[in-house]
């Protein structure tokens, strides 16, 4: 067999085999494309597309008292057939049927939108602030924002609950201070969930807005100033719209897994606030439905797609 | 004052003394901690004129310009603008423009939107806007790219851009920092001629900020020549190549021989100098002098004569092609005297065979008048 013929296989065109040198030094280069490009791909399939399209089929299928518990299970290859019919949308007219999930997934989406919203007005003047300062300040400001990832999540939200509660040091402070003759009910309220989300995602939303700012040539505003426009409006007019790829990307860090956070609200927010993490949670684990659990943590991917494509509609155009 | 070069410009408001300056520094010092970058300076700026301000970076320059503009305030001194002192006056309520050396366009807004930007703070009727923008648009033949974002622009667009947007304001005082530094060499030269135009055409005074002393020499109709905060000297581009009141100028601004050296004998102007090279040097001096001073004689590269038989006049000393340097419009010579000094000699190439065929190490003489350098007292 010619040589020819193996080489288009592997994606080089006779012509440059031809030539010799040059089909050398473009196969490796070929070859070193692919495998960059291929790993984050193939680990995105095998960690994020696998498990879950295995959702989706579990939120497809009936809840049994088995193990595990649901069915078809697709254990052997000869009952696929029969295993595919027994797939239906069962479980989504069930989420569709009763209010409390709907319930929970617009309180989702209300507590994320008011928290996303407090996260900005808190960080977009800190960013602010560590952008102007020196910047000998700079790096260390930058490092205090990110310090609280030093310990753990967990840990750092069951504080709230030591400062939060009516006997908690917040409570305390106020008394001392004579602010308040009754200690505040906090804990175990709306509040304490949006308290806990602005802390636990201000880092979040800082630093890409921060790193907008960084980055913005400061002749920018003495050139806005130069023109006639006194500072504030040169903040509006020119820093601000220049900003927005940062407020933008910070937002939807934020808002995207404050919509699903559970470890918040269940620690901080009570019984009475479900958000749709718990919802998920309680299907799951107390009443072991893990085919109704499971389409609803893809009715809430579904919701969360449509800001994620957004966001990378809007990443494009700024790139 | 002996009359100098060959450029002839009737406009001279510094030489009348009752002319008003329009923009002055008294005393104007400004420090960064502990650091002086302009101490105590004094400056006249007179209505219409383009004025360069040429140094080396650090100089005091930028920071002097900044200081017109409100961005810093002089730590001591005033700045006086048409009779108004302008301390206390935020930048923008300044009647100066400036345009900057990053040009500083707003990535975000259409070309348009930058020139109107401006006048829109000016509270000024939409359709007055619409046609001052037009107007400048056109003044830097940008009539077609009002739509476009200055990403979309190339170098010398944006720096039109730049300009269009800061002369909009039809400001009293027009501020230039490094305006043509981002440009490359040819479209410099083009750009350089334009804006000579365009201030000549507006009757607005230019003030510019600069490294280049080509650009300074082209542009002005007086440069002020700074280092460390301070003015060396302030006067007309042939006065200050051709009557340099230091060695610093003579040497930032152009090539310099130095000939260092004590002075002889006096006989009226002309005077003799024993340089330390062991040289005699026939000179005439504008300053007065004595036998016994140390001096300095300076001399530009073409001022001197260079042949390779022996040549007549003051003058002429023997030495050997060092080195050659050959830029098209001229050729720079390297002549090794025999004493050991090397002199710089520039020649220009009026024939395309050049003056004379030289090559390394052929023997040569060179030559200069009496009053072809500048005795300088040290």
């Amino acid at each position: 067999m010619s040589g020819a013929p193996g080489d288009e296989i592997i994606g080089i065109k006779s012509r440059d085999a031809a030539e010799g040198k040059r089909g050398w030094r473009l196969r490796p280069r070929g070859v070193f494309r692919a495998v960059v490009i291929g790993v984050p791909y193939l680990w995105l399939v095998a960690l994020f597309l696998v498990p879950f399209l295995i959702v989706v089929k579990i939120s497809l299928s009936q809840v049994v008292v088995a193990m595990p518990p649901y069915q078809p299970t697709f254990g052997d290859v000869a009952s696929w057939w029969a295993g595919l019919k027994q797939l239906s949308l069962e479980n989504y007219r069930w989420i569709a049927g009763d209010d409390l999930y709907f319930d929970a997934y617009v309180l989702s989406l209300a507590i994320a939108a008011g928290a996303t919203l407090l996260t900005l007005l808190i960080a977009y003047p800190l960013a602010y602030g560590i952008a102007k300062a020196s910047p000998a300040w700079r790096t260390t400001l930058v490092m205090l924002v990110i310090l609280p990832f030093w310990t753990s999540f967990l840990i750092r939200v069951y504080a709230w609950i030591a400062i939060l509660k009516p006997e908690g040091l917040f409570n305390q402070l106020l008394l001392f201070l004579g602010v308040i003759d009754q200690p505040l009910v906090i804990l175990n309220t709306p509040v304490a969930i949006f308290i806990g989300i602005v802390y636990s995602y201000l880092p979040f939303m800082t630093l890409p807005i921060y790193a907008s700012l960084e980055r913005m040539d400061h002749s920018l505003t003495e050139a806005a100033a130069d023109l006639g426009s006194p500072p504030l409006k040169s903040f509006w007019t020119i820093t601000f719209p220049l900003s927005l790829p940062g407020v933008v990307a910070g937002c939807f860090l934020v808002f995207i897994p404050a919509t699903g956070e559970f470890v918040i609200p269940d620690l901080l927010g009570g019984s009475r606030t479900l958000m749709i993490g718990k919802t998920v949670w309680l299907e799951f684990f107390t009443n072991r439905d893990w085919p109704v659990a499971s389409a609803v943590a893809v009715v809430l991917v579904a919701l969360l797609v449509v800001p994620i494509a957004l966001f990378q509609r809007q990443q494009a155009r700024a790139g | 004052m002996k009359s100098l070069g060959s450029i002839r410009s009737d406009f001279a408001p510094w030489l009348d003394k009752s002319a008003v300056p329009f923009i002055r520094f008294e005393g104007v010092t400004k420090r960064f901690g502990s650091f002086e970058a302009v101490d105590d300076l004094s400056l006249s700026i007179y209505e219409g004129e383009f004025f360069a301000l040429l140094g080396a970076s650090g100089c005091g320059k930028s920071t002097l310009l900044r200081m017109l503009a409100g961005f810093e305030a002089p730590s001591e001194g005033r700045i006086i603008l048409d009779g108004e002192d302008l301390a206390g006056i935020p930048p923008y309520r300044r009647p100066v423009n400036m345009m900057f050396q990053s040009y500083a366009l707003f990535p975000h807004m259409s070309v348009a939107k930058n020139i109107a930007f401006g006048l829109k703070q000016e509270g000024m009727a939409k359709a007055d806007i619409a046609e001052r923008v037009e107007q400048v648009l056109k003044l830097v033949k940008l009539e077609d790219y009002a739509k476009r974002k200055p990403d979309q622009l190339s170098g010398g667009q944006r720096q039109r851009v730049a300009l269009a947007r800061s002369l909009a304001k039809r400001p009293k005082v027009l501020l230039l920092d490094e305006p043509l530094g981002a440009l490359d060499k040819k479209l410099r030269e083009e750009t350089q001629f334009e804006l000579a135009d365009l201030q000549n055409q507006l009757g607005t005074t230019f003030i510019m900020v600069t490294h280049d002393q080509e650009e300074a020499m082209t542009l002005a109709c007086r440069i002020a020549v700074m280092d460390k905060g301070q003015i060396l000297q302030v006067a007309t581009p042939t006065e200050i190549y051709e009557a340099p009141n230091s060695r610093f100028v003579a040497d930032f601004v152009g090539n310099v021989n130095v000939f260092e050296g004590t002075v002889r004998s006096v006989n009226g102007e002309c005077i003799t100098i024993e340089t330390t090279a062991g040289l005699d040097i026939a000179a005439k001096s504008e300053a007065p002098v004595t036998a016994g001073d140390n001096v300095a004689y300076v001399l530009r590269p073409e001022k001197l004569k260079i042949a390779v038989e022996p040549i007549g006049g003051p003058n002429v000393m023997e030495g050997e092609v060092w080195d050659i340097a050959y830029f098209g419009p001229v050729t720079s010579f390297h002549i090794r005297l025999d004493n050991g000094m090397i002199v710089k000699v520039a020649m220009v190439n009026a024939t395309r065979e050049g003056p004379l065929q030289l090559t390394w190490h052929d023997r040569v003489f060179v030559q200069f008048d009496e009053d072809a350098g500048l005795v300088m007292t040290v």
